[in-house]
């Protein structure tokens, strides 16, 4: 790389920020039923933008944000779930060789990609349970969808957002007394940080939640409640995941509009305001609205 | 594959002792049989065990669940720490294989050796960044890595030593393995162990054994692998009652595996064997640690006649 700005805060920034992350470039859920999903993610202002050049996936967008539906299967490996789980988080990196470089040098797994003919082969390491994080430096102009996906035609392929939405995070469920080595892997491997006990967004106000380093991405670790131990297999997973937006309840009122069922709040009415929780009615993933007046 | 009709039936006191199966003549399945029919709730396992099982490891892992056994530990992954280039890559391949073998069995610590290789370095960083990496590759998996200084490592031999780099290291599924034959065949101090943060010991291994003294590294790693008895059997009994008291009044809460590599159990029947582990455990639960023996009539499990 060419040193243009051999400035000490260059150098401040790569401490604090090892990554250079800038955020998500996608979130990818996979599902046996991705028209059904598909409509979810339409009333919530999604577009269809382009479609996968050699497998079943679709691509979503409003505004920022990019969410790839992938019902593709191949015939050896086990059957798609009917609800939607959410498989991948793509992070925006300064540099994608060199962050993932880096993460497989602390001790993170690298996962193999399979890619086509003149796809692109974008690194990938073990997530939570069966997830995977990916590692995208190709955003703006020219970006990753133009070389995998081909458009769809006749459809604005840059769709604003629906009440100013924007990707706020995820809420990761981890096992029982898991907390510290969550907090470890995303502090450790990407330079997340975690927010004092009594900050909290959004409608569930337990467990830990973690800022990233760019002030774009948070993440939410859940412990079991401690009454539900009987039934705590110790599964690890993406639940859900937010969006960020300035007046949660107007938000809501517009995408009620919409046709999108919302959880009754079992919070405070105050509270109904810090965030909301949909309800698909077809058994789809659940979002969550989060107030964040950035 | 072994049918288990009726639930393991450990005695309360003494479900935080275990057997291992490096102690144990023959086929898995009889390890596992003989672990709860000696009345132990628990068995830490090896590699071995897994991919020597003649149907593969699946049936392995089957016959494990099967088993209905609580899985102490996985061990053992050796000379990690310290290398560098294709040396170091080459172990990271191995670390990965033992981490998934031990996920698959459910296991919730893997023992890594402090390291023997002399093309290991003992550059305190170095050993440091690699036990790090090493708790970052088990972390996803829900594995919490036990580093046990052996008694002839490199660089690493005796607990302090791996105490403190584990305390350098400072990450939340990185703790001790504290193995009761390692700290006496070095003469350590008990005293070294009220450094030692209780929640960090991850397992700890207790074997006795028969000679006074082992002077050298050769007659540790002999004295080691074939000489070992169980607690209460040897001529240290005296001295592992003190570490067990000591761990305990420390507040170690965790596990106790007997760690017997014997030439002589290796021919016994098996049934002796887990009798000789069995009447060990009450030992150290009854007359050392003190706990109250059950009551009448709570499930009690009596040792085969």
């Amino acid at each position: 790389m060419n040193a243009i700005h051999p400035a000490p805060r260059e150098a401040l920034a790569q401490h604090d920020n090892p990554l250079a992350l800038q955020g998500i470039e996608f979130v990818e859920y996979a599902t046996a039923r991705p028209q059904t999903l598909g409509q979810s993610l339409e009333k919530l202002g999604f577009q269809p933008v382009a479609r996968h050049r050699s497998r079943e996936v679709l691509l979503y967008r409003q505004g920022d944000m990019n969410i790839i539906v992938n019902a593709h299967r191949d015939p050896d490996e086990p059957a798609l779930p009917d609800t939607a789980e959410l498989t991948a988080v793509a992070l925006r990196v300064r540099d994608a060789g060199k962050a993932y470089r880096r993460v497989l040098e602390l001790g993170a797994w690298g996962l193999p990609t399979k890619v086509e003919v003149m796809e692109l082969n974008i690194p990938a390491i073990h997530g939570v349970g069966n997830s995977r994080l990916y590692f995208v430096d190709r955003c703006g102009d020219f970006s990753i969808y133009d070389v995998d996906f081909i458009p769809i035609p006749g459809v604005d392929t840059r769709p604003d957002a629906a009440g100013g939405l924007r990707f706020f995070g995820l809420v990761q469920y981890i096992g029982p007394e898991r907390m510290g080595d969550w907090i470890a892997f995303y502090s450790e491997l990407f330079g997340f940080r975690e927010l004092p006990a009594d900050h909290h967004f959004g409608v569930l106000s337990r467990g830990c939640i973690l800022a990233s380093p760019c002030g774009r991405l948070h993440w939410q670790l859940v412990e079991p409640a401690a009454d539900a131990w009987l039934d705590v297999a110790g599964d690890e997973y993406l639940e859900r995941l937010a969006f960020a937006c300035a007046d949660v309840q107007a938000t809501v009122a517009q995408l009620v509009r919409r046709g999108v069922d919302f959880a009754r709040p079992a919070v405070a009415p105050e509270d109904a305001s810090l965030g909301a929780l949909t309800t698909p009615s077809d058994s789809g993933p659940t979002f969550e609205l989060v107030r964040d007046p950035r | 594959m072994h049918r288990y009709t009726s639930p393991v039936r450990a005695s309360a006191h003494i479900a935080d002792f275990g057997l291992d199966t490096i102690t144990l003549a023959g086929p898995l399945e009889g390890k596992l049989a003989a672990a709860r029919n000696g009345g132990f709730s628990q068995i830490m396992l090896a590699a071995r065990d897994i991919v020597g099982h003649p149907q593969g490891m699946e049936a392995a892992v089957a016959a494990v669940r099967a088993s209905g056994l609580r899985v102490t530990g996985f061990q053992v992954l050796r000379d990690f720490e310290g290398l560098s280039g294709h040396l170091h890559d080459y172990k990271v391949d191995i670390a990965k294989q033992m981490i998934g073998m031990a996920s698959a069995l459910d296991a919730r610590v893997l023992l890594a050796c402090s390291s023997t290789s002399a093309h290991a370095s003992g550059e305190r960083a170095a050993l440091v960044r690699d036990l790090r990496k090493l708790a970052m590759l088990a972390l996803p998996h829900g594995i919490r890595v036990a580093y046990e200084a052996l008694s002839w490592g490199r660089h690493v031999n005796e607990v302090d030593a791996a105490w403190s780099l584990v305390e350098e290291a400072d990450y939340p599924n990185l703790g001790l393995g504290v193995d009761s034959y390692h700290i006496f065949a070095t003469n350590t101090p008990l005293g070294v162990l009220d450094d030692i943060d209780p929640e960090k010991i991850f397992l700890v291994q207790l074997a006795d054994f028969m000679w006074q003294e082992t002077r050298t590294p050769e007659e540790r790693i002999e004295t080691a692998r074939h000489f070992r008895v169980f607690p209460g059997e040897g001529v240290h009994s005296q001295a592992l009652a003190t570490l067990v008291r000591r761990l305990d009044a420390l507040g170690y809460r965790g596990d106790y595996s007997f760690e017997v590599f014997n030439d002589d159990y290796q021919q016994l029947p098996l049934p002796c064997v887990a009798e000789r582990a069995h009447a060990s455990a009450l030992w150290l639960a009854e007359e050392v640690l003190r706990r109250g023996v059950p009551l009448p009539g709570t499930p009690r499990l009596r040792t085969a006649a």
